[in-house]
């Protein structure tokens, strides 16, 4: 089944990039704000920098294993053991981010407007799109992304130049923010933020050559960075550095403050809608893949008889944090400071011990011949 | 595979059903309040006025408010008031509610406001209320009254339109094309309140306090405090002008804070220089005594050109600023009959109305430094790019500095339009008796 | 009791997929392995009634003997009758002619079958006289061609002199004897009783062991009339007709091509409807056209009727809400969408043809779209585009909006609704749902009522019932221009099917929206949208060239760019030949160095 799915470049660039930037519509902005400052977006724009360079060391290890996947990887690289270890850190990751980011979507829409209706209720909606769209399988996850991402760009970016008004340029000033200490030393675990990348290793094979493989993480990195400067930079513009460390949701609160006229504003909630369909992709991409990663570790046949059970366990462990602070502070502190080690240290670490064995068996074979 | 699909969606539908619709509430189910007003309360913290509107007489196009243009002042109106003493705005809501058959929504409220006693005790607890709620919109207009809350939003009983909460918006939009109020939002606001670099300002709102046209006194007037002989137009505050008219509420002038405590007032002309030094301003009547016979008038619509151009240089003690007006201006009345339209006439008009703005800002910054002690105009911010990171700026301390600075301003005024009439011939007129 | 234990089964474990391959529509056609695909169904049918078999008589061996005994005899004596059938069928036709006449009289129930006719006569040969019948069907047949063209030649000139008589009787009369143009030579009854069944005449001679048919068709049919369903302003006004041929030649009168070829299949065992598969040659890709004809053949059933029924048998799912196939009546469309490289059905005794595959940006098109400039086109599709949105989503937004989300109302808006709410004793959800159900109710009224009041009434009913509910205070006015802009939109549609699909769909929007707002409209678009990503149409995928992204497939999708732009058949479809148009197609651009004028592009 996996062979015959095969993804084109703008799929599998538009799945990464909504991928990597659904977090602008939760809390990224206001995390760069309190990380640096008023020198936020020149945090991101290091972060970004940094995952290009980690990618490319990564994509350069990459190039014997065209078409594998990392679990194969780590199959090759410590036989059964080590696809197990390498598939369960994985399969814990997903799992972990998919609990909290469906708590706190789920929170964030009681927040906004439904206030009274039980949070169960609320995520019911969401898994029910997350099921449909494992059910389906990924091909149909990512053609949906492909047609979505533009619309959800486009929402994006009207709410941001809607509150062009509210603009000062001042605000971005001083530049450095809270100190070149702050934004380059401690900045450097926020490449957490393109974590997402880790999902391009779990789709190589769909995507089957090394070029499709290093333009897609390099265009998704790209497109990504410019998205989350952009909002970074608006949510600095817009709202004033100390103040913006209080909001929980700046792009909503952007939307709100959109006022161009007596008749253009109150939009806010048109643009919830693209936010819940940026979420739903995201949900349902990443829930697809814990149920594929969870196939291809232990060698099951299916995928499909596991779903059920994922989507309980996903939804048991969503509810347990007992306050959306609690639920933020999870996805912010722990996951975010060190997430980097699993996306990036982890494939590398892999990727050496499997071209270690390779070589080894090579020059182990040529000895014997 | 599809009877598996219809009995999950069996089961979801169901499960939609078991705990029933939540926060569903039908549009008329809503009691939507326009206004929010906050006093001193007398035996509780605050006294709470709401004013609310009633969507059967607005809707249905006021019915009887043609029928009431004779003197009804009530029964068909379009509002209604609540007053509660509570102690805390939500509280006062809860209390509120009790009494109505709908529930209270205040998604829809335009404008809050202060009374001048609570503004100088300090609002931000009030303040921190209004980001956390989604209810209530960023861009509410902050407004303090003169009078009493309560007496003003009673007062707003509007003629021209059969919306009040269309009579808020339109109303704080004036100063666009009036330049003598403000209109500082909620979101500017607050942003303000917390900045280190600016201080808020409100929009003064009063109750007009002359019943009749005989009543009129010109003893709150501050025009004898600038040595003038008849005040202009901006020499008032709110509920101080000399008007008289059904609609009692009026908006004039600048409430000055320093953090969340009101410290001062600005009356509708210095509201002016204050919107010309932060770039606000739009265009309005600006009147002056005319240079050559001074017992005449001239009146021009002056406009913003550019932005006004500031500069702050903190190298020294003490922070030099200097500010630089750009405006540009029509003619729109002069009195006298002189030909101003002649280049060389015009240079003297333009530079007594450079001298009489400059004059006017020179004395409003003083103000601000030496009475108000806080900077509304925003040079912090300018002042802000000179660093390079927050620690340094906030070292610098801006706001206790800013009582120490010196100005340094210039107006650019130029004259581009002179109407329809392009010479004024003279009157002419028989003479009267020779005098001996 | 056993239905619920396997319907339990079957929802709370998992059913382990068929390992047969769908078919998805590759590059080259000559990956596919011809004869393996057409045996495939018919396996699995006997797997699946042997395990059945298998499973009965294990389980009920103690209990039901009888039964068992019962159904193994019932299967004994179905299965000699169907050897008899098939002996029977396939039997020869001898050279006895009164055992063909017999036969003949007993599959037709002659005397009891008023309107069968057999004529018997002699015909001359070689100075010996030979007995001879036709048999035709009365109404079905043109008399004349019958008279003239194989009675008259039989019968009085058979009597005159040959000069060349050295062949058989079979051959004489085929060669010499019948001047008809489409004579045929069957051996079994079977093929000759079609022929009959369908407007033909079949000859039997004395002494010879074949049978002739010649082809007589005359039957009452409608003549080319405009299309009804798609009208254009700007573009021919033919429309298809009911019978096989004519449609066929419409076609082809359009595409004048000799690669377009036209295959004949009959589908449904009694009915043997003829159906023509159409396609050209040389742009077509072979599986694409091998599958619908397996598909085709493939369907076992009485009698099929009409290309609606066949549309239903052949599409990939039948609980999509969009359609896999496209019908239209229209032969100018067949022919462009022949030409883009798909292949057409045409049923005969059905005005509608069908086109596969159809991707859903074809379902927004109009036959006009071609023949317009490209401004118009356009233009008029993202009406229809805007149109489709409304029709699905609208009455859900209106919901979503007044229970969930006042506050994004503008405030003078929010007044006049609550206002004209006041007096109304519903709540918004069930005056939409009463709204829209009286206006289904009046459409499809509408549909029923005699004469020239019929679409009036339809409009004016709904108009002034609308009116009388308001001031009934039933409905608020506002609710009265959604469910009509909703109405208007579902008809701006252009294609029927999709139409239907979403007036179902947007109740289910309205569910949604009544439970959670917009959060609940999001869910509802999101599971759609996976649903018609998902969906393939003959192995093409629903959503190309949007979904996968296919190259260079943007010239016509939504936005029309101008004709000579218009350089590519649509990728997704795979055709042998790409490019339709030179890279400069209008010739009299160019213009010869030195001479003056303006320059070409």
């Amino acid at each position: 089944m996996a062979s015959k799915i095969v993804f084109g470049k703008w799929e599998s660039i538009s799945l990464l990039a909504v991928l990597m930037s659904t977090q602008i519509f939760l809390g990224f902005p206001r995390l760069m704000v309190e990380a640096a400052g008023t020198g936020a977006w020149l945090l991101v724009i290091y972060a970004a920098v940094l995952a290009m360079l980690l990618f490319a060391v990564i994509s350069k290890l990459y190039s014997p294993f065209e078409g594998k996947d990392i679990i194969d990887i780590g199959g090759l690289a410590g036989g059964n053991a080590g696809r197990i270890i390498t598939g369960s850190i994985f399969l814990l990751y997903l799992i972990f981010i998919v609990s909290v980011s469906l708590r706190e979507y789920a929170e964030n829409m009681r927040i906004i407007y439904l206030n009274v209706t039980p949070i169960s209720f609320v995520e019911m909606f969401f898994l029910a799109g997350m099921i449909a769209g494992a059910f389906m399988g990924i091909e149909s996850i990512v053609r949906l992304g492909a047609i979505l991402a533009p619309v959800i760009a486009v929402g994006f970016f009207m709410i941001t130049f809607g509150i062009y008004p509210y603009y000062d340029f001042s605000k971005i000033f001083p530049v450095l923010g809270s100190g070149v200490n702050n934004i380059f030393l401690r900045g450097f675990s926020k490449i957490s933020v393109f974590s997402a990348i880790s999902i391009l290793f779990l789709i190589a094979p769909f995507l089957k050559t090394n070029k499709n493989f290093k333009v897609t993480g390099y265009a998704s990195i790209g497109i990504s960075a410019v998205m989350l400067t952009w909002s970074s930079l608006i949510n600095i513009l817009a709202f004033d550095y100390p103040a913006a460390l209080e909001r929980l949701m700046p792009v909503f609160q952007m939307a709100r403050l959109v006022n161009l006229g007596r008749f253009f504003q109150r939009v806010e909630s048109l643009f919830m809608i693209a936010w819940a369909v940026s979420g739903f992709l995201y949900l349902s991409a990443v829930f697809f893949f814990i149920a594929y990663v969870f196939r291809k570790t232990f060698k099951l046949e299916y995928y499909r008889p596991v779903i059920f059970p994922f989507a309980t366990l996903v939804f048991t462990i969503s509810l347990m944090p007992p306050n959306v602070i609690t639920a933020t502070r999870l996805e912010i502190d722990y996951f975010r400071n060190y997430v980097w080690i699993i996306s990036f240290v982890l494939p590398i670490v892999v990727l050496l011990i499997a071209r270690a064995r390779i070589k080894a068996s090579k020059t182990g074979g040529a000895e014997n011949a | 595979m599809p009877k598996k699909v219809c009995m999950l969606l069996v089961i979801f539908i169901l499960c939609c059903m078991l705990p029933g619709c939540y926060d569903r509430q039908e549009v008329d189910d809503f009691a939507y309040v326009i206004a929010i007003g906050l006093d001193k309360g007398k035996i509780n913290i605050l006294r709470l006025t709401l004013q609310l509107a009633k969507p059967t007489v607005i809707g249905s196009g006021g019915g009887g408010e043609g029928g009431g243009g004779g003197g009804g002042s009530d029964g068909s109106e379009a509002t209604t008031t609540i007053v509660v003493e509570t102690p805390s705005i939500f509280s006062g809501l809860n209390m509120a509610n009790n009494s109505l058959s709908k529930k209270l929504n205040l998604a829809h409220a335009k404008v809050m406001v202060f009374s001048k006693e609570l503004a100088q005790e300090g609002i931000e607890r009030y303040i921190n209320a209004i980001p956390r709620t989604r209810e209530i919109r960023p861009n509410i207009s902050i407004a303090v009254s003169t009078s009493s809350a309560e007496d003003y939003i009673k007062a707003v009983q509007p003629h021209l339109e059969i919306n009040p909460a269309k009579y808020y918006e339109m109303n704080y939009q004036t100063f666009k094309y009036t330049g003598l109020s403000i209109n500082n939002d909620f979101h500017n606001f607050y942003s303000q309140m917390k900045s280190t670099y600016q201080s808020a300002t409100a929009v003064l709102a009063g109750v007009n306090k002359f019943n009749s046209a005989e009543d009129f006194s010109l003893q709150s007037s501050t025009y004898d405090e600038k040595g003038r002989p008849y005040p202009l137009e901006g020499d008032f505050k709110a509920g101080d002008m000399p008007r008289e008219s059904k609609l009692k509420a009026e908006i004039m002038g600048l409430a000055v804070f320093n953090g969340s405590r009101m410290v001062g007032e600005l009356d509708g002309h210095e509201t002016t220089m204050h919107l010309m030094v932060t770039g606000e301003y739009g265009h309005g009547f600006i009147t002056i005594p005319d240079p050559i016979r001074k017992d005449y008038t001239v009146v021009l619509e002056v406009k913003r050109s550019r932005n006004p151009v500031c500069s702050v240089d903190i190298s020294g003690e003490r922070p030099r600023i200097s500010v630089k007006v750009i405006l540009e201006a029509d003619i729109q009345t002069i009195q006298s009959g002189i030909e101003y339209e002649k280049p060389e006439n015009m240079k003297i008009l333009e530079k007594a109305y450079e001298d009489f703005l400059r004059e006017s800002i020179i004395k409003y910054l003083k103000r601000t430094t030496e009475e108000f002690k806080s900077d509304i105009c925003g040079f912090g911010k300018i002042a802000k790019a000179k660093f390079l990171t927050w620690d340094e700026w906030e070292r610098y301390d801006w706001l206790n500095r800013y009582k120490d600075a010196e100005f340094n301003v210039e107006v650019d005024f130029k004259i581009r339009r002179t109407g329809l009439i392009v010479s004024t011939v003279p009157v002419t007129l028989s003479k009267e008796k020779e005098a001996p | 009791m056993a239905g619920l234990k396997d319907t339990l089964k079957r929802l709370l474990f998992f059913r382990e997929p068929e390992k047969i391959e769908k078919f998805i529509l590759k590059e080259n056609s000559t990956d596919r392995k011809i004869p393996e695909t057409s045996i495939t169904n018919d396996d699995l049918q006997n797997k699946e009634e042997q395990k059945n078999r298998e499973k009965n008589e294990t389980q009920n061996k103690k209990k039901n003997e009888d039964l068992l005994l019962k159904n193994s005899g019932k299967e004994k004596q179905d299965a000699q009758k169907n050897k008899k059938k098939e002996s029977e069928d396939k039997s020869e036709i001898s050279t006895s002619l009164s055992d063909n006449l017999e036969y003949m009289k007993k599959i037709y129930t002659v005397p009891i079958n008023g309107d069968v006719v057999i004529r018997e006569f002699k015909i001359t040969f070689k100075d010996k006289t030979v007995d001879a019948f036709i048999i035709f069907i009365d109404g079905m047949t043109n008399g004349t061609v019958i008279n003239t063209n194989m009675l008259q030649p039989l019968m009085l000139l058979s009597n005159l002199n040959i000069k060349d008589v050295s062949e058989g009787l079979e051959e004489h009369i085929k060669n010499r004897l019948v001047p008809h143009n489409q004579l045929k030579i069957f051996r079994s009854y079977k093929d000759v009783i079609d022929q009959i069944n369908f407007g033909g005449c079949g000859l039997f001679v004395d002494g010879i062991d074949v049978a002739y048919a010649a082809d007589a068709k005359g039957w009452e049919h409608r003549g080319v009339e405009r299309p009804n369903t798609e009208m254009v302003i700007r573009g021919p006004q033919e429309g298809f007709t009911e019978v096989l041929r004519a449609n066929t030649a419409l076609v082809r009168k359009i595409l004048k091509d000799e690669d377009l070829i036209v295959e004949d299949i009959a589908v449904g065992k009694r009915s043997r409807t003829p159906c023509a598969i159409l396609y050209i040659k040389d742009i077509t890709n072979d599986s694409l056209v091998e599958e619908v004809r397996k598909r085709i053949k493939s369907i076992r059933v009485d009698y099929v009727l009409d290309s609606g029924e066949l549309e239903q048998y052949i599409e990939e799912s039948s609980f999509l809400p969009a359609p896999q196939i496209f019908a239209t009546e229209r032969p100018d469309r067949v022919a462009y969408m022949l030409a883009q490289g798909r292949v057409a059905v045409i049923v005969h005794g059905s005005p509608f043809a069908l086109v596969m595959p159809v991707t859903g940006t074809d379902l927004v098109h109009s036959a006009e779209d071609v023949y317009i400039r490209f401004p118009y086109a356009t233009l008029l599709r993202l009406i229809r585009i805007l149109g489709i949105f409304m029709a699905l989503l609208l009455p859900g937004f209106y919901v979503a909006i007044t229970n969930y989300h006042q506050e994004m109302i503008p405030t003078d808006l929010i007044f006049a609704i609550s206002a004209s709410r006041e007096k109304v004793p519903f709540p918004s959800v069930v005056e939409i749902l009463i709204m829209e159900v009286s206006f289904e109710l009046i459409r499809e009224a509408g549909i029923r009522i005699p004469g020239p009041i019929g679409p009036t009434l339809g409009i004016i009913g709904a108009l002034i019932l609308g009116q009388a509910a308001v001031a009934a205070n039933i409905v608020s006015p506002i609710l009265i221009i959604i469910v009509a802009v909703t109405g208007i939109g579902s008809f701006a549609v252009p294609n029927f099917s999709l139409a239907f699909a979403f007036r179902i769909m947007r109740f289910a929007f309205i569910f949604l929206g009544a439970a959670i707002g917009f959060l609940g409209i999001t869910t509802g678009v999101f599971v759609m949208g996976i649903a018609l990503c998902a969906a393939k149409s003959f192995g093409v995928p629903f959503m190309a060239p949007f979904g996968p992204r296919t190259a260079g497939s943007f010239a016509n999708q939504i936005i029309r760019a101008p004709i000579w732009k218009q350089e590519k058949r649509d990728d997704y479809v795979n055709p042998k030949d790409i490019r339709r148009q030179a890279k400069i197609s209008r010739g009299w651009i160019k213009r010869s160095p030195g001479k003056e004028g303006k320059g070409g592009k």
